[in-house]
């Protein structure tokens, strides 16, 4: 990396922190501390919730998704904006008037204690072993293709955060994700510039997204209901709807979002913001990725952007088999690129393509097939290897863009690491000290004591979530596995929350063990998929933990005709 | 339950209603949009 993408990036890095510090200035109360004294209004609200949605995943894995399977991922987000406008119905205006610091603290009023110390655990657990992982996944490939140390990396992204976040609470995360959002906006525009830009001087955009479609990537939406397919407008709009709810109503990362609104109409429009917005942001990145992989076509990709992995395999015993596959993938490319040129030349004249396009599709196939071999060779080498479409966006920023714009683009990979970290920080501590410490732990304490605790346990999962990126760096395939954990349990607390807002005559008790059951469900179906015994994409999760957690309270909640039944409106009073 | 009567209402809209078509009239036209793009590039 040059001189001057080391400026950018270490001056923006600085730029957040100074920021952070500075707008979370100031002594502060546990009101001021958790939800910044309700003052926040919603366009800052908007940005917010996006910028915790977002993390480096989504613009290091998103792009290497549009590369290899198209756009077609575009359609796990088309629940959002129902999910948007349910929670403005429900959740907020019961949020808002209830002044909780957290969502779970709902629970205690509706229903009991357990019930709420239940889902505050399920998110603790669930919230804190993802954070880690989060911190994680692009320390990875900045490590790989950097050649960065992957601890230091882990402590540079994971301690800048804890820096802000301790000082300044709420105030300050809700704050830094306005400018973090900025660099992410100015990123997405140089990215979506440069990747143009660097298309040859014979293919001019339009012969781009020509080819694009010629070879199978903008399949931007299916109909053809599979429950085995997570990418289809059915999963996309049913399990993404009841996914984003689970998320955006019951997760308290997002939650302590909204409840810093200034009033319920600042909340409400801060979500619908993001309801508007998420959909085009995820189409640009995914076409981001589209046109990455079309410049591929006329620039030779590697066979295996992981070059740390590539120079494993050439001195493993599946050197010549790899090097065998790799002069293969070479000479297909060479002949794909003059069936390419032949093909953009007929579409500029206006001649007939449709021979073209068939071979193109037929030798994209081959290509296609080469490399998956190649896959399964690293595979067979190195079983915990990361997916590979993940280093193809880094390994383009760093081969093929021009000074400082390097800088730029990793300032936004960065800094969308910090914004999902920040908000995790600041929720696993509101939730521990809220729902647990002063609920359970020490009732009595002063509002300076809970904020001194609530700064000490901000420190507490910040360390945590490096601490566990450290460890899990060394899980290998575990990794995907711990990764599924928050489908595993969104549904249940959705199942919790929905009953609370709904259905009145559900008492405490009947919640609390049908959320157990339901867990137990959910895992169990997870470990039958994970045994091969049926497939089912995981999307499906939220549907049946949410399900399985309403129809068991129905059947059970005649058992518990002596206890108190507490609705909605007396837990407003 | 509706709490909309006794909140402020959206900016453009009389109520809240209008805000929430919005953004499912948005997602509509989403919908469309991709599936345009998608038979237009098949």
């Amino acid at each position: 990396m040059s001189q001057p993408d080391w400026i950018v990036l270490i001056f923006t890095l600085f730029a957040i922190v100074l920021f952070g510090i500075w707008k979370g200035r100031g002594k502060k109360d546990l009101h001021g501390y958790f939800v910044g004294n309700t003052t926040i209004p919603w366009f800052t609200i908007g940005l917010s919730v996006m910028a915790t949605q977002a993390s480096a995943i989504t613009f290091l894995s998103t792009p290497g998704q549009g590369f290899s399977d198209g756009m077609r991922f575009v359609q796990f987000y088309l629940g959002l904006p129902l999910a948007m406008v349910v929670l403005c119905i429900t959740a907020v205006p019961f949020y808002q008037k209830l002044k909780v610091y957290t969502a779970y603290e709902f629970l205690e009023k509706r229903f009991d204690l357990k019930t709420r110390s239940l889902a505050s655990f399920l998110f603790l657990l669930q919230r804190s072993v993802s954070t880690g992982l989060s911190l994680l996944a692009p320390s990875i490939i900045f490590s790989t293709i950097l050649g960065w140390n992957l601890t230091l990396t882990n402590i540079l992204i994971g301690g800048i955060v804890i820096v802000y976040t301790v000082s300044g609470g709420t105030m300050a995360v809700s704050q830094t994700h306005k400018l973090q959002m900025s660099i992410v906006f100015l990123g997405l525009f140089v990215a979506s510039c440069m990747v143009i830009y660097k298309l040859p001087d014979n293919v001019s955009f339009a012969n781009a997204v020509d080819v694009a479609g010629t070879m199978g990537k903008l399949n931007a939406i299916t109909f053809d209901f599979d429950l085995e397919n997570r990418y289809n407008i059915w999963a996309g709009l049913i399990g993404g709807f009841f996914l984003q709810l689970s998320y955006f109503g019951t997760d308290q990362s997002q939650v302590g979002r909204y409840l810093a609104g200034q009033s319920i109409y600042q909340s409400r429009l801060g979500l619908l913001f993001n309801g508007l917005l998420k959909i085009p942001m995820q189409f640009l990145i995914l076409f981001i990725g589209v046109m990455v992989f079309i410049f591929y076509q006329f620039s030779q990709p590697p066979i295996y952007f992981n070059k740390v992995e590539k120079e494993k395999i050439y001195a493993s015993p599946y050197a010549d088999e790899f090097k065998e596959l790799e002069k293969e993938y070479n000479t297909t490319f060479r002949e794909k690129k003059e069936l390419l040129d032949l093909y953009v030349a007929g579409k500029n004249n206006g001649s007939e393509t449709k021979e073209i396009e068939q071979n193109l599709r037929a030798i994209q196939d081959d290509s296609e097939h080469i490399r998956s071999q190649a896959i399964e060779i690293v595979k067979k080498n190195n079983p915990s290897v990361p997916k590979d479409t993940d280093y193809m966006f880094i390994n383009f920023i760093i081969d093929y863009l021009p000074i400082g714009t390097v800088g730029v683009l990793l300032a936004m990979i960065f800094a969308a690491s910090m914004s999902s970290a920040a908000s995790a920080y600041n929720s696993l501590s509101s939730t521990t000290v809220v729902d647990i410490y002063k609920r359970i732990l020490k009732k009595d304490g002063t509002d300076a004591h809970y904020v001194s605790v609530s700064k000490w346990s901000t420190l507490f999962w910040g360390v945590f979530a490096i601490l566990f990126a450290e460890f899990a760096s060394r899980l290998g395939n575990l990794i995907e596995a711990v990764n599924i954990l928050g489908s595993l349990f969104y549904g249940t607390i959705l199942g919790i929350f929905l009953i609370a807002f709904y259905f009145k005559t559900i008492k405490g008790s009947a919640v609390f063990y049908a959320a157990l059951i339901a867990q137990i469900i959910v895992t169990t179906i997870h470990f039958l998929i994970e045994y091969e015994v049926f497939k089912l994409s995981y999307l499906w999760y939220n549907v049946i933990g949410c399900l399985s957690v309403l129809g068991i309270a129905f059947l059970i909640n005649g058992f518990y005709k002596n206890e108190e039944l507490r609705s909605v409106e007396e837990a407003m009073k | 339950m509706d709490n909309n009567k006794i909140e402020e209402k959206p900016p453009f809209f009389k109520s809240w209603k209008g805000m929430y078509w919005l953004v499912i009239g948005s997602l509509i036209f989403y919908i469309l949009f991709l599936y345009f793009f998608t038979i237009s590039y098949s």
